[in-house]
């Protein structure tokens, strides 16, 4: 089990080992029909600038206005796709970006996966610095407790 | 935000219940060991795992006579949730994708 990385409040960043090739992970990151198994339901096409919509899912401590809009960014074969993640919300829209990184590691693929853009003066995380700064506080503990249930 | 949250975020406010979660992440204690790390009288320290116990950021187990205290890092995993909203969704993504991918090595 590992925790949350709480260092930065506006990145969110997620790797995992994948047993396949870098090709066949980056199908599985841009074949809208592979997508829609796997990630969300959307129009997504593989070209620089390309709009495209996802139906979001509720989550209770974003406001969520149900259609996010994207825009491929950026992208580099079987190694690298950025696309712009905007989501409108009631009065806390979130503008963010969302980059997949693919890197070959022995038969398979290392991918990672980075979330940035998050506020970092949203209430709980204003209040977590705050109260829980310092050497003693938040991240040490939670540090600590990553390592306690590893 | 939620009242259970709140509560968190109350509970460890207090630098003394931020350090009594510190030394029960080494394993359980007593109440004895832990009041012992403090210049404050017992009571006091009871009153702060008291605080935490109903906050459910710790555990209490009777020993005969002995009160023991672990810690329940649901609550804290739960606060993590909030401040990083996405990190479990995008969890759960990848391991979508994982099963979408042995699903296609299959067929």
């Amino acid at each position: 089990m590992s925790l949350p990385d709480v260092g930065d409040p506006r990145t969110v960043r997620v790797d995992t080992f994948l047993p396949y090739p870098p090709a066949r992970v980056w199908r599985a990151l841009t074949d809208p029909e592979l997508l829609a198994r796997w990630f969300l339901p959307c129009d997504f096409r593989l070209e620089v600038g390309h709009r495209f919509t996802l139906a979001t899912e509720p989550r209770p401590n974003v406001r969520f206005a149900g259609v996010s809009h994207c825009e491929v960014l950026e992208f580099e074969v079987e190694r690298m796709l950025r696309f712009g993640w905007h989501d409108p919300g009631e009065d806390n829209g979130l503008d963010s970006t969302v980059t997949w990184r693919l890197e070959p590691e022995g038969t398979g693929t290392r991918l990672f996966l980075e979330h940035d853009g998050f506020d970092p003066d949203n209430p709980y995380q204003a209040m977590s610095r705050r109260i829980m700064g310092g050497p003693n506080g938040w991240n040490g503990v939670l540090a600590r407790l990553a390592g306690a249930l590893a | 935000m939620t009242a259970a949250v709140d509560d968190v975020f109350a509970a460890l406010a207090s630098p003394v219940r931020r350090e009594l979660l510190r030394l029960l992440l080494d394993g359980e204690r007593t109440v004895n060991d832990l009041a012992a790390h403090f210049a404050m009288a017992r009571p006091s320290v009871s009153e702060h795992l008291r605080v935490l116990r109903e906050t459910g950021l710790v555990a209490e187990t009777r020993h005969g006579r002995e009160r023991r205290y672990r810690l329940e890092p649901g609550p804290l995993m739960g606060l993590a949730d909030w401040l990083h909203p996405y990190e479990r969704f995008w969890r759960r993504k990848l391991a979508d994708l994982r099963t979408v991918l042995d699903e296609e090595d299959d067929a």
